[in-house]
C-alpha cells in the first residue's frame, strides 16, 4: 500500500517536469506506432485465443477419469511452475540454427531451414508459441474446474435428448462455462498486453527492434537508451491504453458469447 | 407405449448394494409410482430404467426389448429431472425442439409436434424466453413439454415437484393428472412425498434401503399394508404403533399395555392365534380413533392425558398420553373444548386394527 | 463387431492425444535437463552420444553469484509471501464483508493497478528505489512485491471469503465474540485451504518473477531469474553451465508445485 501511493504521486512528477512532450514524441514514434503496438495486440490476441482453446479441450480430456491421470495433471503444471524466463531459454535452446533439438528434428522431416531467431515473423512466432506454452495450463486448470462444478443433469437430459458429444459440448457444456470463459480471457489478455520475459529473452526485441512488444519499448527506452523521460512516457501511455481496452474487452467479451448462441 | 418388466435388478456400487433384486412389472400406460424415504434406491432404479447408471445384474425390458445395453437416447424414454435440467441458454422454443432436431425430424414436423406440446401445457406467451426467465412452475412445464414432442413409449419422473413450494407442488398434481387424460404413456414416476404417491399412481411402490416392501394400488397400500414401515409411511398423520402383548380371556383376545386394554375382532384373533406370538406391534391410523366413551360392542377405549392439541381448522388432533406413548386421534370435530393435561378418553374401531411381528416387521392377517 | 473396433479406434486416438500432450509439455523441460547433464564439448548435438555428466552442476554451484541468487530468491519469495498475505488476508476479509465506499473504492484501485503493467511501475520504482537508497537491497525488492502481490491476490481472497457463509460469525459475534475475534477464530480457520493455496502461488509468483529482479536488483542482491538471464544474453552463450544455472532455478519450484498441488487445487475449488 505504501508503495502504491508512491507509485502515484511519482507518475505524476515525472509527468510534470517532462510534459506532455515526452507522451507526444511516444506517440508519434514509427517504431511504437508501427511495430510495437501491432506486435503487442497480434500477441495478445493470438496468444490468448488459441490457448484458450487448447486450454478447453485438454481440460475436456481430463474432466473424464482414466489411467494416468494424475500424472497428466502434473504434467500440465510444468509450465506454470516453471519460470517464464527459464521457459524462453528453453525455447530459445531448442530452436537454436544449429545446435537446436527442434530445428534440428524438424529438418529431418525435410521441413525447410527457417531462421528461427533471426528474422521478425519466425522469432515474432516462437515469441507467441513460447506464450501459448506457458499459458494453456493456466486456462486448462481453471476451466477445468469449472467443468467440474458443472451440475449434471443438462448433461443427462442432452443424452437423453440424442446430442452428439459435439453438439452437447457447444450448446450445453460452453454455454454454461461463459462466465468462467470470459473471466479467463479478460485476465489473460491484461496480462498478455504486459508480457516481458518471454521477449526479452528469446529476441532482447530484435532484430532490429521488430519484435518489440510494449513493456520492452518502454524497457529499452529507459534503460538502454537511457531516456528516462521517454520510458517513463512509454510506460505510462500502455497504462491508459489499458484501462480502455481492460474496459472495451470487458464489454467485447460478453456480448460476443451471448451472440454466438 | 410399452410395458416396462425389471427382473431380479441389482445394482452395486463397488460391493455395496443399494438396490435389491427388484422384480417388477409395470402395464402398458400405467402410471407407476416409487416412494420411500432418502436413500431407499428408487432414483437409482429409475436411472437403471433410463439408462443413466449401469445395472449390476438382472434385466430391464421396455417394449418386449431388453434394454440393458442401450444408451439413453435409444430407449425410447423422456425424462423429467428434479431441478428441471433445461438448457438454461437456449429458448423454451429450442430446448423443446433440441431432442427432435438431434434425431434429424423434419423442420415442419418439430414446429407441429412443439406446437401441440405448447398448447397442451400453455406455454404459448413463454417461447422466446430463456429458462432462467421463468418461475419454478414454468420451467417444470418446460421440462414436461420437452417429453411430450418426442412422443416416446415411457416416461420417467425423477421428484419432478421436490422443488416446488408446497401451494405450486398441489396445482402441478392436478395439471399432472389433467395431462395423463390426454397422454395416456407409461410412466415411471419417483417421489418421497406419501401424498403425491396416492393421488398421483395407478400403483404404488414402497422401497426401503434398496428392497421392495410392498406393490400395490394406493387403497391396498393404504388398508393392507405389508410391513410396519409400509403402515408408518403411507398416510398422515401417521399411524400410531403400539407394543401390546396379547392375552386370551374368555374366548376373547386382548391386546395389552400399561392401562391399556383393547379387545381383538375375532377373524384377526384367530390370525393372531396361528400366528403364535405374544408379544405383537399394533397399528391403528389415528382416523379410526374417537373421543369419548365407546359405544356398546364397536370398540374398546382408553384413556389418559391430553398431551398435544393441534388445530387445523378443519379438524382437531389430539394426542393422549397411554401405552407408554402418545397415541394420535385425528378428525375430531375442530371446535371441541379440549384442554391440555386434562384426562380424556378415547375408543378405537376394532375392525382398524393391524398387527406386524415384532422381529420381522411383516403384518399379521 | 463395428462397434468393437470404433471403440478400440476411440480408445488409440485417445491415448495418442494423451501421449502428445505429455510429449509437448514435458519436452522442453527435458530438454533442458539433458543439455545440464552433458559436458561442454557434448552440448552441441545433444542427442548425439552418451557423455553425461554433472560437471556443469559443480561448477555452477561453485560460482558464489548463482548460489547466492538462489539464496535471495528464496529469503526474498518467502518473506513476500509470508508479508503479502498477512496483509492480503486481511484485505479480501475487508472487501468481503464491508461495503461502502471505502471498500469501493480500495476495489478500484486494486483492479486499476492490476491492469497497468508491471513495466509501468518499475521505473517509478526504480526511481524510488535509488532516491531511498534502498536500490539493490532486499527492502527495495520487498516492497514492491509484496504491493503488487496484495492487489493481485486481495481479490483471489475476496472471493473465497465470499464463499465462506458469514451466518457462522454472526452466530460467534452473538456468542461474544469481537469483531476480530469472529475473524481469526471462524472466518481464518475455514479460508485456510484458499490461504494456503494462495501462499503457494505467490511463492512461485515471487521465485519466478523477472523484470522486478531485472531493473531493481544490481549486483548486491542478485535474484536467480535475473542472473539467469544474464548468462543468456552475452553472446557465445555456454548453454551446458546455463541449462545447469536453469535446473537448479527450476527445482525448488517444481518441488513446491508437486508438494503443493494438491492444496492449490483444492483451494481454488473453493
Amino acid at each position: 500500500m505504501r508503495n502504491s501511493f508512491r507509485n502515484w504521486s511519482l507518475v505524476n512528477p515525472l509527468k510534470t517536469w517532462v510534459g506532455l512532450q515526452q507522451y507526444k514524441a511516444v506517440f508519434t514514434d514509427p517504431v511504437f506506432l508501427q511495430v510495437v503496438l501491432p506486435n503487442t495486440f497480434i500477441l495478445m490476441i493470438v496468444s490468448v485465443t488459441v490457448s484458450l482453446a487448447f486450454g478447453l479441450a485438454l481440460a475436456s480430456l481430463l474432466n473424464r477419469p482414466f489411467f494416468g491421470r494424475p500424472i497428466l495433471r502434473t504434467v500440465i503444471l510444468l509450465p506454470l511452475t516453471v519460470a517464464p524466463v527459464i521457459t524462453a531459454t528453453m525455447m530459445r535452446w531448442s530452436f537454436n540454427d544449429q545446435f537446436g533439438v527442434i530445428t534440428t528434428f524438424l529438418s529431418y522431416l525435410g521441413a525447410p531451414d527457417i531462421a528461427w531467431l533471426s528474422d521478425r515473423w519466425p522469432s515474432f512466432s516462437l515469441i507467441i508459441l513460447t506464450d501459448i506454452w506457458i499459458w494453456t495450463p493456466w486456462f486448462t486448470i481453471i476451466l477445468l474446474a469449472g467443468l467440474q462444478s458443472l451440475p449434471k443433469e443438462p448433461f443427462e437430459a442432452a443424452l437423453i435428448d440424442a446430442a452428439t458429444p459435439w453438439r452437447t459440448f457447444w450448446q450445453v457444456t460452453v454455454p454454461m462455462l461463459r462466465p468462467v470463459i470470459v473471466v479467463c480471457v479478460l485476465i489473460r489478455s491484461i496480462d498478455a498486453f504486459r508480457t516481458f520475459d518471454q521477449v526479452w529473452i528469446l529476441t532482447g526485441g530484435g532484430p532490429a527492434r521488430s519484435t518489440e512488444v510494449f513493456s520492452v519499448y518502454a524497457y529499452v527506452e529507459a534503460f538502454v537508451n537511457l531516456d528516462f523521460g521517454r520510458g517513463a512516457a512509454a510506460a505510462g501511455a500502455g497504462a491508459i491504453i489499458m484501462l480502455f481496452v481492460g474496459i472495451g474487452l470487458y464489454k467485447l467479451v460478453n456480448r460476443t458469447i451471448e451472440v454466438s448462441r | 407405449m410399452a410395458e416396462v418388466v425389471l427382473r431380479d435388478v441389482v445394482k452395486k456400487y463397488g460391493t455395496v448394494p443399494v438396490v435389491h433384486e427388484v422384480n417388477l412389472d409395470i402395464a402398458d400406460g400405467e402410471f407407476m409410482v416409487l416412494v420411500g424415504p432418502s436413500g431407499c434406491g428408487k432414483s437409482t432404479t429409475l436411472r437403471m430404467i433410463a439408462g443413466l447408471e449401469t445395472i449390476t445384474s438382472g434385466t430391464i425390458s421396455i417394449g418386449e426389448k431388453v434394454v440393458n445395453e442401450l444408451p439413453p437416447k435409444d430407449r425410447d424414454i423422456a425424462m423429467v429431472f428434479q431441478n428441471y435440467a433445461l438448457y438454461q441458454h437456449m429458448t423454451v422454443f429450442d430446448n423443446l425442439a433440441f431432442g427432435l432436431r438431434n434425431r434429424k425430424v423434419p423442420d415442419a414436423e418439430i414446429k407441429a409436434e412443439v406446437a401441440r406440446a405448447t398448447r397442451m401445457l400453455g406455454l404459448d406467451p413463454l417461447l422466446s424466453r430463456k429458462p432462467f426467465q421463468l418461475s419454478g412452475g414454468q420451467q417444470q412445464r418446460v421440462a414436461l413439454g420437452r417429453c411430450i414432442v418426442r412422443r416416446p413409449q415411457l416416461f420417467l419422473f425423477d421428484e419432478p415437484l421436490s422443488n416446488l413450494d408446497a401451494k405450486l407442488r398441489a396445482q402441478m398434481r392436478i395439471e399432472l393428472k389433467a395431462l395423463r387424460e390426454r397422454v395416456p404413456t407409461t410412466s415411471v414416476y419417483v417421489t418421497h412425498d406419501q401424498v403425491e404417491a396416492m393421488t398421483l399412481g395407478d400403483r404404488v411402490v414402497v422401497m426401503k434401503d434398496g428392497w421392495i416392501q410392498q406393490v400395490g394400488t394406493p387403497l391396498e397400500i393404504y388398508n393392507r399394508p405389508a410391513t410396519r414401515f409400509v403402515a408408518g409411511f403411507i398416510g398422515a398423520p401417521a399411524m400410531n404403533f403400539i407394543d401390546v402383548e396379547l392375552a386370551d380371556e374368555q374366548g376373547q383376545l386382548r391386546a395389552r399395555a400399561k392401562d391399556f386394554d383393547i379387545g381383538v375382532a375375532p377373524q384377526q384373533a384367530d390370525c393372531l392365534r396361528k400366528h403364535g406370538a405374544k408379544g405383537v406391534t399394533m397399528g391403528v391410523r389415528p382416523e379410526h380413533i374417537h373421543l369419548g366413551a365407546a359405544p356398546d360392542g364397536k370398540g374398546s377405549s382408553f384413556s389418559g392425558q391430553v398431551k398435544v392439541t393441534e388445530q387445523l381448522g378443519s379438524e382437531l388432533v389430539v394426542g393422549l398420553d397411554a401405552a407408554e406413548s402418545t397415541i394420535m386421534a385425528s378428525r375430531i370435530a375442530p371446535e371441541t373444548d379440549i384442554a391440555l393435561h386434562a384426562p380424556a378418553e378415547m375408543w378405537i374401531e376394532q375392525r382398524a386394527l393391524h398387527f406386524f411381528d415384532r422381529k420381522n416387521e411383516a403384518a399379521i392377517r | 463387431m463395428i462397434g468393437l473396433v470404433v471403440a478400440a479406434v476411440k480408445r488409440a486416438i485417445f491415448a495418442i492425444s494423451l501421449l502428445a500432450v505429455f510429449v509437448l509439455f514435458v519436452g522442453p523441460v527435458a530438454i533442458l535437463v539433458v543439455t545440464s547433464i552433458r559436458p561442454a564439448s557434448g552440448v552441441y548435438y545433444i542427442w548425439r552420444g552418451t557423455n553425461f555428466t554433472f560437471s556443469n552442476f559443480i561448477d555452477v554451484v561453485h560460482q558464489s553469484q548463482v548460489m547466492q541468487a538462489m539464496w535471495n530468491s528464496f529469503v526474498l519469495s518467502t518473506l513476500a509471501t509470508i508479508f503479502s498475505l498477512g496483509i492480503t488476508v486481511g484485505s479480501g476479509y475487508m472487501l468481503s464483508r464491508f461495503g461502502g465506499w471505502i471498500q469501493r473504492s480500495w476495489f478500484a484501485t486494486i483492479y486499476i493497478f492490476r491492469t497497468v503493467p508491471y513495466i509501468s511501475w518499475v521505473l517509478p520504482l526504480y526511481l524510488v528505489n535509488t532516491r531511498l537508497g534502498i536500490y539493490d537491497t532486499m527492502l527495495g525488492l520487498l516492497l514492491p512485491h509484496i504491493a503488487v502481490h496484495v492487489c493481485f491476490f486481495s481479490w483471489l481472497m475476496k472471493g473465497f471469503f465470499d464463499g465462506i457463509n458469514p451466518s457462522m460469525e454472526y452466530a460467534a459475534l452473538i456468542d461474544g465474540c469481537t469483531r476480530w475475534g469472529a475473524f481469526r477464530r471462524v472466518a481464518l480457520p475455514a479460508a485456510l485451504p484458499g490461504i494456503a493455496a494462495l501462499s503457494i502461488l505467490c511463492w512461485l509468483a515471487t521465485w519466478n518473477e523477472f523484470l522486478f529482479a531485472l531493473i531493481l536488483s544490481g549486483q548486491r542482491t542478485p535474484l536467480i531469474t535475473s542472473t539467469m538471464a544474464q548468462f543468456v544474453t552475452e553472446t557465445g552463450t555456454e548453454w551446458n553451465l546455463m541449462s545447469a544455472t536453469a535446473v537448479l532455478a527450476m527445482l525448488p519450484a517444481l518441488l513446491v508445485t508437486i508438494f503443493g498441488q494438491k492444496h492449490v487445487i483444492r483451494g481454488l475449488r473453493m
